[in-house]
């Protein structure tokens, strides 16, 4: 049963990869996550992400833009977060 | 105590039909206490051709469920001889004394020795006498599945009752009680799979409410963030004891790492047959069993959820809870954090407010890592999100061009 056991392969990569999705990762964090902690050749991950994409193009369409927009607020928060640091430690702990 | 009342007048008004006078006449020999060896076994059987016909008796199992039997075989008590027909006629006096009162049981060993013989490859599939159980391992092929949930259909679910299911199934070698715990397992599933797919079909509407709801709100910068599908059926992940990794598990296929997985399921469940609905490719005992392929998944003729590991619930990962964000929030300084972005989801039920669940851009090692743990572990669990499926067949051939000729990869 090649057939149905490949199906159910590629379901499990789908699966994978939705969890990684969820994770708001990229596909090349994605590949990398799988390969690392399923095993799963980077190859694959790939392949099946790149599918899914066609098939799902604007979900993948909004989410590479969300991420962006993420992406760049939590890099603000970020800095924000580092200037008041430094600036609570430059200043004696007075507050 | 031995309900042999019942049991008389079950054969009694069923099969008089087909024998002559299958008069009972140890009646009349209550009186002393070797009743059994006082019956001439060879007379229940008269006019009943030659290995031809038996009571098919509906004989519940657990009437014997109190009695310690002191012969050997005592798994071979197999009561499959009484609710099927023995080829082997009753010239091993297989036919149990029908006196009632509990003489019997002291009788019984004898009785036992006798079907034993009879029994000897009756029904008797991968079950060995060294068991000491009474059940017979039954071979659910799936045509005997198939057989098995035509009864149950046709009697309704509610009113299948094993002894019915088997009268309509009247397949000889099985027992009530096969059918009985066959049919619990059966019902479980069912109720996994009404709760998964009730679960779908609440991600589905929620889909489509926030798909219309992300319009709106103060968020210049975005469009609907309608596909980041706040409600996420992602399970919880399993506590931390994780088990150490394991190689991605491919169902059907053979070297797939066995001794890994599934303490889920129940043991009995660890044949070394396959059930019915693990169609694809050999199920091997201890791992979780293949669904079939992508739409057929959850048919009724697949695997049983033994557990009931209900994902009925979407809920949020709380090993993702903001505890996680690696912004470590300096007290007293409300930064701005991405999940405010959700208020402006105003109108949302129940939503809780981190609808893009893991914020972070960098997932903690990990949640990551039970999350992807989960997926390998418990294949039958829904897609979190749900994206539609590609092409098969373009996927194969593209892995094909990309050099990989085999899914499974071997």
């Amino acid at each position: 049963m090649g057939d149905s056991s490949s199906a159910s392969y590629i379901r499990m990569v789908q699966h994978l990869i939705e969890k990684c999705l969820i994770f708001q990762m990229t596909k090349e964090e994605c590949m990398e996550a799988l390969s690392k902690h399923a095993n799963m050749k980077p190859v694959i991950t790939s392949t099946v992400w790149k599918e899914l994409e066609k098939e799902n193009k604007e979900f993948f369409d909004n989410y590479k833009r969300n991420r962006q927009d993420r992406m760049s607020e939590s890099e603000t928060t970020q800095m924000i977060q580092n200037m008041i640091s430094n600036s609570s430690r430059g200043s004696s702990l007075d507050d | 105590m031995l309900a042999v009342s019942s049991f008389t007048s079950c054969i009694n008004n069923e099969r008089e039909g087909e024998m002559e006078s299958f008069s009972i006449g140890v009646h009349d020999d209550f009186s002393c206490g070797n009743l059994l060896d006082d019956i001439d076994f060879d007379d229940l059987f008269i006019g009943i051709g030659d290995g031809d016909v038996l009571p098919d008796l509906e004989m519940h199992s657990d009437m014997f469920a109190d009695y310690s039997f002191s012969g050997g075989e005592e798994s071979e008590v197999n009561l499959s001889i009484y609710a099927g027909k023995v080829e082997e006629s009753g010239s091993s006096g297989s036919g149990l004394s029908l006196s009632p009162g509990e003489e019997i049981v002291s009788k019984r060993d004898e009785s036992v020795k006798a079907i034993n013989t009879v029994s000897a490859d009756r029904g008797r599939k991968s079950s060995k006498s060294s068991q000491g159980k009474r059940k017979m391992k039954v071979d659910w092929t799936p045509e005997l599945h198939r057989r098995f949930v035509q009864a149950v259909e046709q009697l309704g679910m509610d009113k299948a009752v094993p002894s019915r299911i088997l009268e309509l199934m009247g397949i000889d070698c099985l027992t009530r009680h096969n059918i009985a715990s066959h049919l619990q397992k059966y019902r479980s599933h069912q109720k996994h799979l009404r709760a998964r797919e009730a679960e779908a079909a609440s991600w589905n509407q929620r889909r489509q409410i926030y798909g219309g709801a992300g319009g709106r709100g103060g968020h210049n910068k975005r469009d609907v963030s309608s596909w980041i599908a706040p409600i996420m059926g992602f399970p919880p992940p399993p506590p931390a004891h994780m088990q150490s990794f394991r190689p991605l598990h491919v169902w059907g296929h053979p070297s797939a790492d066995q001794s890994s997985v599934q303490h889920m399921w129940p043991k009995h469940l660890a044949h070394s047959q396959s059930p019915p609905w693990a169609s694809p490719g050999p199920y091997p005992p201890s791992l979780t069993a293949p669904p079939p392929p992508d739409s057929s998944y959850w048919h009724p003729h697949h695997l049983l959820v033994p557990n009931a590991l209900t994902q009925g619930t979407p809920c949020f990962p709380p090993t993702l809870a903001p505890a996680r964000f690696p912004t470590p929030q300096v007290p007293g300084v409300p930064l701005p954090r991405p999940v405010y972005k959700v208020d402006h989801m105003g109108g949302i039920p129940s939503v809780q407010p981190h609808p893009h669940a893991p914020l972070e851009s960098h997932p903690s090692k990990e949640s990551l890592d039970a999350a992807i743990g989960d997926v390998l572990s418990k294949p039958w669990l829904p897609l979190p999100l749900g994206l539609k499926p590609p092409s098969l067949d373009s996927v194969m051939v593209e892995l094909q061009r990309q050099g990989i000729p085999e899914i499974p990869p071997t």
